[in-house]
């Protein structure tokens, strides 16, 4: 019995909380119209989420993500300024972000600097260089292209609800690309076993023969481009940049991988679990909105929903979801 | 505030319904930890309590994005309308969904958009009136003033632009020079030292008789740069905008910085809920920026608040 709850209790409170909301809000919650909406709302965390959950099945992780989404953000905001194409602009943030990734991935396994030292410094650093980039100002209004703002406006017409077009949004297909690319990634190809084999045990996949500096090196380069995106994705949704926009992803991100691993047999990092991770934030966030819960005691609650769940599961294998965290780096 | 605010947080999450025909009016804006935006909310609070309308207070900590996302949320929840204190070209995703809902936005001190229905704030072009007027007055219309501005900020440029006309109606009073401060360290100390060497360029007593700034920090800036010239004594008649502590203070010491212009926080956060309310009451707003009156504040009234 005890077994039971903890392998399925994470899943069990997961729809716990959707049952709740169901009940509470019978009108809104689940229609197509707002579980659209909160597929949009947590379209940039889960593209974060998904791409941390990379370096986090190798014992890794990445607290740089969140002012790297605000760098590629603002940079992508200053060229536009100077007149570059959105193309263009788009290309060069994403470039900063698998540059920003593989300077993580570096210092994290070549130099073997601690992920929480390393990406510490990074996270500085990348907030630095986004408020050096835009002068700390915020860029808005005509300095943003209009279709680059309409980008996160629209997506494809899948409807008809009440006489209002049900849109399917495009952040939220720039997300589920995201996810399915990681999860072929993580799943199907044997990079992705041998990042897995590395979060197992590192010196006997090192002993195995697996290039675990380069592996390691490698997989910063997706939390890079995924936080870039992510900050790309921001900056499209409120049509402005600024150096700390993206900041909030970071903690929020690891916290969905956390929650995703309390629904693995094994308590691995899985990229659709921490999917569902994201999933059941965005509908904390949507639902306890909605029954007009006080934003304060909002974050309170969310905060010790992530401690119940992850420490449910915690107790039923110690140590394991938690290993390689803080373990020395090499 | 927040302690009510939780209360009715609490009594909502424990599901203690209010009737139904009661308004719902959502408030949501990601600057509520700002002092000035809690002055605002508090106003707004008191108002809407009057009114006996159920208030959703959301606080995104600085998250615009989450602003347009608890946006959404709200419109789906069905509230009666939506209150914005952020700039509303950052959150146009949000507002189309409201007007797609037929749910009115209302703004407090946001910004002018089509897509809000009214914004209320402080009239800039007053505030600076009420200021280049005193220093006018102060120094008998005659003199060399110095002005710091800030053109790049709309809001500011407003202000500056009205001191521009009204130094320029008095024949005998010459602007010597326009300064734009440095703003990224706050404002002060680069306007200290472009006032230092103002200063320096004009050594002659009297041969500067009034600096008159955009904002706070350059009158603050400006102050300490006389006192430390050791030049307090000349008479150099200082005002800034705002009518922060730290003016207040000033002001209140008697020296040099002389005026400042309070807005009235509260004030904008009743009439935002006022404003609310005619809405609701189905007129239709034509006014689409609505201003509270500000007021001058100078040592004969800054303590009596």
């Amino acid at each position: 019995m005890m077994r039971l709850v903890r392998r399925f209790g994470g899943l069990a409170g997961m729809l716990a909380v959707v049952v709740f909301f169901a009940v509470n809000l019978p009108d809104t919650f689940l229609t197509a119209r707002n579980l659209l909406n909160v597929s949009q709302q947590i379209s940039m965390l889960t593209v974060v989420a998904a791409t941390m959950t990379v370096v986090m099945v190798m014992g890794d992780f990445d607290l740089s993500v969140g002012t790297m989404a605000s760098l590629s953000g603002v940079v992508a905001a200053v060229l536009f300024t100077q007149g570059w194409s959105i193309p263009a602009a788009l290309a060069v943030s994403l470039a900063v972000g698998l540059a920003g990734g593989l300077f993580n991935g570096l210092v994290v396994s070549v130099i073997g600097i601690l992920p929480f030292v390393a990406t510490l410094a990074t996270l500085t650093i990348f907030s630095g260089l986004a408020f050096m980039v835009s002068d700390g100002r915020t860029i808005f209004g005509r300095d943003i292209p209009a279709a680059f703002g309409d980008f996160a406006r629209g997506g494809p017409v899948i409807g008809t609800v009440d006489d209002r077009a049900l849109v399917l949004p495009n952040l939220t297909l720039v997300a589920a690309v995201v996810v399915l690319l990681v999860w072929v990634v993580l799943e199907q190809t044997s990079y992705g076993r041998r990042l897995y084999a590395i979060g197992g045990n590192r010196e006997a996949a090192r002993l195995a023969g697996l290039p675990v500096v380069g592996l390691r090196l490698s997989a910063f380069a997706f939390t890079g481009i995924g936080a870039a995106l992510a900050g790309l994705m921001y900056a499209s949704r409120v049509a402005s940049a600024n150096p700390t926009q993206g900041d909030g992803l970071m903690l929020t991100a690891i916290a969905a991988v956390f929650l995703g691993m309390t629904l693995t047999r094994d308590g691995q990092p899985k990229v659709l679990a921490t999917l569902a991770g994201v999933a059941v934030l965005g509908i904390l966030d949507n639902g306890l909105t909605q029954m007009r819960v006080d934003s304060y005691v909002r974050e309170v609650l969310i905060g010790a929903i992530i401690l119940f769940a992850v420490g449910l599961s915690a107790l039923g294998r110690k140590g394991v979801a938690w290993r390689g965290l803080f373990r020395r780096g090499g | 505030m927040t302690l009510r605010t939780c209360l009715i947080g609490l009594a909502a999450a424990a599901g203690l319904g209010t009737p139904a025909a009661a308004r719902e009016v959502a408030v949501i804006t990601p600057y509520l930890a700002q002092p000035g935006t809690q002055f605002y909310v508090d106003g707004f609070t008191a108002r809407a309590e009057e009114l006996g309308w159920t208030l959703n207070v959301i606080d995104t900590a600085g998250d615009v994005a989450a602003v347009i996302s608890r946006i959404e949320d709200v419109v789906t929840q069905g509230v009666d309308a939506v209150v914005i204190n952020v700039d509303p070209a950052q959150i146009g995703a949000g507002l189309q969904t409201a007007a797609d809902a037929g749910v009115p936005v209302v703004g407090m001190d946001a910004g002018s958009d089509p897509l809000v229905a009214a914004n209320i704030t402080s009239n800039g072009y007053a505030m600076a009136a009420e200021t280049s007027v005193y220093v006018a007055n102060r120094i008998g219309g005659a003199g060399n003033v110095v002005m710091f501005t800030f053109d790049p900020f709309p809001p500011v440029q407003v202000r500056g632009a009205i001191a521009d006309a009204v130094f320029a109606n008095f024949p005998d009073i010459e602007v010597i020079d326009r300064i734009t401060p440095d703003v990224s360290d706050g404002g002060i100390a680069d306007s200290r030292a472009q006032m230092e060497a103002l200063l320096a360029a004009n050594p002659e007593p009297g041969s500067i008789a009034a600096v008159w700034a955009a904002w706070d920090q350059p009158a603050l800036g400006a102050l300490q740069a006389i006192e430390a010239a050791g030049r307090a004594d000349e008479g150099i008649v200082i005002t800034g905008i705002d009518a922060n502590p730290q003016a207040r203070d000033a002001i209140a010491a008697g020296g040099n910085f002389e005026a400042s212009v309070a807005q009235d926080f509260d004030g904008i956060g009743r009439t935002t809920a006022d404003t609310v309310a005619r809405i609701l009451s189905g007129k239709e707003i034509v006014q689409r920026v609505i201003y509270v009156p500000t007021k001058l504040v100078t040592i004969a009234n800054v303590n009596a608040e």
